[in-house]
């Protein structure tokens, strides 16, 4: 030991008083004060920080982008995900959730189901203030308050929006409802759209009292909704003019490798058709043509292809598992199966 | 029976823990004291047994990425990258050069932010009350914030993917992650000048709680505890997985293998993981982060079986996996650091005072949350 007797816890006590002398008067006081003084003073988030999650939708909320694909609730960790397709009265599936529930005592904001979702549809959001009172109902988000803008995307992470934006223009094919003028934004909308900003982070200078304050402080969170938002809104109507099959010649259909029985065009690849009318499309087609059928027509890669790769894939034995298509839930499962069986193949 | 017969004294039973503040989470001993003296100890787990391994069996194989982030909860990063080494040898994937040089970058910061705790935490044990603790959790803090701007969550970071990492490090980051390294070693200076003289400190530490080298290397002990015991063993530089055998680094050993050598072992250690960070930081090369025939959805692996092992700051982390060709693992084990340096706790405790007991706990440096999973 060097030095005399009790050097080491001067030193040490010496250490001590510089910082906490220092965190008063010292020039590297934020070096020292790292804390902040919440929930009057708020931590800047980077763009990057994630809670929970929540579907974005484009202009209007009806233009949500989630499909109800299922790929979100497959691969959650935690399962905490829930999605019921929804359907027009006739009982044809939409491709648009009926209820998409998500259980945020269970979410474990990990924020897969964001980056599995082929449709950019499930986004992380950054706010974390959201305790309640209740431990169960209360805790679980539905869909009208699972859902956000475009805007308020762009809002929370504008570097991150803006890379999803351009993507999407890439990929996506004009389609007739993004042709039609966009309709009048009612007025719980016209609020999300509105340029104030929508989360300040410091409540404004000129309020000092603490009840002001704590005025402030509650009216916080309506500064962030989006309104209600009434669920279902009005039913968009896909329009379904199925062209009447060309049929193949059954004998060469069989022969026909998979992949070049593209002729005709697939007629079934249509998600607001049901299964039996898909299947009744294909009829005469190539057992790869069939099993496409009988698949969502998604083309979520729930699976880890498109409905085309997918099917081709189980007509030339590359896979034999027939569960993979998440959106078809049993009744692809089945039919596959099927399908399979008649042909020999499983 | 002790005593020189005039007074008669009998064992004393003492169950510390559950809920003890200095078992470092819901862990119990069961301790039968002679005297102040210990005379048995049995560790008591599983209180916060969750399941891990059985869940992952049902997940995919990327649905058990955030699981392993609650391992041990302070170091998600490694616990990451340890089960994607072994989901990517298994399924032969390729990381791209600038996705290694990141999980190093991470590894290593999670290195020093694991020691800088684990020995605040030990001083708090020993009597120094929360002071280096605080400090401690203080330079933690802009390690957090660094990985929060990275990957957006301070602690269960969910980063890493087989193949790769999830989000590429921008020029804002990397000079984040540069100004933390070298304001590091003028942190561990101070720290040092707190503590490390301290006479009491060195009365409390020096010859207790001593593990022979044979024991740590019988009983398999890893990390910086086998290190402090002698065994010069580092997986960084035995398996030179990722980039290690880029980097030049050192591996402290210590002597006898006392608490105060495992103390001053994890101090030698981050000093080695700011030169490791400093190398990193300077040749990080250029490319994509994640390599190009990885994916997401419907990720299977090919059938097989295969054990992966890093380094992590508690010791040496594996995980061994078992496929059947599927998109979910049939078989999913974890060899966790912490737990295994913990079956030793009654052979370094033994003819000690209790006092000496929790400080021995202390500096094996476990995290409830790897041991019990």
């Amino acid at each position: 030991m060097n030095g005399f007797p009790g050097k080491g816890l001067l030193e040490g006590l010496a250490v001590t008083a510089k910082n906490f002398i220092g965190s008063y008067f010292d020039d590297n006081r934020k070096e020292r004060l790292f804390t902040y003084q919440y929930p009057e003073e708020r931590m800047p988030l980077p763009e990057n920080s994630r809670t929970f999650p929540f579907l974005v939708y484009d202009g209007t909320p009806d233009q949500l982008r989630c499909t109800a694909c299922k790929v979100c609730e497959t691969e959650c960790p935690p399962q905490c995900i829930y999605i019921v397709r929804d359907s027009d009265p006739n009982g044809k599936p939409l491709q648009r959730p009926k209820v998409f529930d998500i259980d945020i005592s269970v979410c474990m904001q990990c924020g897969i189901c964001a980056e599995v979702c082929p449709f950019d549809a499930i986004k992380m959001d950054c706010d974390f203030e959201r305790s309640q009172h209740g431990r169960f109902e209360e805790l679980v988000a539905h869909l009208p308050s699972l859902l956000k803008s475009n805007d308020y995307y762009h809002h929370i992470k504008p570097t991150e929006a803006d890379r999803v934006d351009a993507t999407r223009k890439r990929v996506k094919k004009p389609s007739p409802a993004a042709a039609a003028p966009a309709p009048t934004p009612g007025p719980a909308v016209a609020a999300v759209l509105s340029p104030t900003p929508l989360k300040p982070m410091s409540p404004p200078a000129d309020i000092l009292t603490e009840d002001e304050k704590r005025a402030w402080l509650k009216g916080y969170q309506s500064i962030l909704g989006t309104g209600p938002i009434v669920w279902p809104l009005t039913t968009k109507k896909i329009a379904t003019t199925p062209q009447p099959p060309t049929p193949a010649p059954a004998a060469a259909a069989v022969a026909t490798p998979p992949a070049s029985s593209l002729a005709g065009g697939e007629p079934w690849h249509d998600s607001g058709l049901d299964l039996a009318k898909r299947m009744e499309l294909a009829k005469d087609r190539s057992l790869a043509d069939r099993l496409m059928a009988a698949m969502a027509q998604l083309d979520c890669q729930a699976c880890g292809y498109d409905c085309r790769g997918y099917a081709n894939a189980l007509a030339a034995g590359v896979t034999r598992d027939v569960t993979l298509c998440a959106p078809g839930e049993d009744e692809t499962k089945n039919t596959l199966e099927t399908l399979l069986k008649e042909a020999g193949k499983l | 029976m002790s005593g020189s017969g005039l007074i008669q004294t009998q064992r004393l039973e003492v169950s510390l823990g559950p809920q003890h503040p200095s078992t470092h989470g819901v862990f119990r001993m069961d301790v039968v004291l002679d005297g102040e003296y210990v005379v048995k100890l049995k560790p008591v787990m599983g209180y916060l047994h969750r399941n891990h391994e059985q869940i992952a069996e049902k997940l995919t194989w990327l649905g058990s990425m955030p699981y392993t982030d609650r391992l041990d909860y302070f170091c998600s990063m490694t616990n990451n990258w340890a089960y994607a080494l072994a989901v990517e040898k298994l399924a032969g994937l390729k990381v791209p050069e600038r996705a290694e040089y990141i999980r190093v970058i991470m590894a290593e910061l999670t290195r020093l932010l694991n020691h800088s705790c684990a020995i605040g935490f030990l001083l708090s044990d020993c009597g120094a009350w929360f002071t280096p603790v605080l400090y401690a959790l203080r330079e933690r803090e802009r390690i957090l914030d660094f990985f929060e701007t990275v990957s957006g969550a301070r602690m269960m970071c969910n980063y890493m993917r087989f193949g790769g990492v999830r989000v590429d490090l921008d020029e804002t980051a990397l000079a984040m992650a540069r100004r933390l390294v070298a304001r590091w070693p003028s942190f561990l200076d101070e720290f040092e000048k707190l503590i490390t003289g301290n006479e009491v400190l060195l009365a409390r530490m020096q010859r207790v709680g001593i593990l022979p080298r044979e024991l740590a290397i019988n009983a398999s002990i890893s990390g910086p505890m086998a290190r402090a015991s002698g065994v010069a063993y580092d997986v960084r530089k035995v398996d030179k997985y990722g980039v290690y055998d880029r980097f030049e680094f050192r591996v402290p050993v210590g002597e006898t293998g006392d608490t105060y050598d495992r103390y001053m072992i994890r101090i030698l250690e981050m000093r080695e993981s700011v030169k490791i960070l400093q190398q990193a930081l300077r040749d990080i090369p250029g490319g994509p982060v994640i390599a190009p025939e990885a994916r997401l959805r419907g990720f299977k692996v090919p059938a097989g079986d295969g054990y992966a092992r890093i380094e992590a700051p508690k010791g040496e982390l594996g995980f061994y996996l078992v496929s059947e060709g599927g998109t979910k693992p049939y078989r999913y084990h974890v060899r966790p650091p912490s737990f295994i340096n913990l079956t030793v706790l009654e052979d370094m405790c033994l003819g000690h005072k209790i006092a000496d007991a929790i400080i021995i706990l202390g500096s094996v440096d476990i995290v409830l949350g790897e041991v019990d999973r």
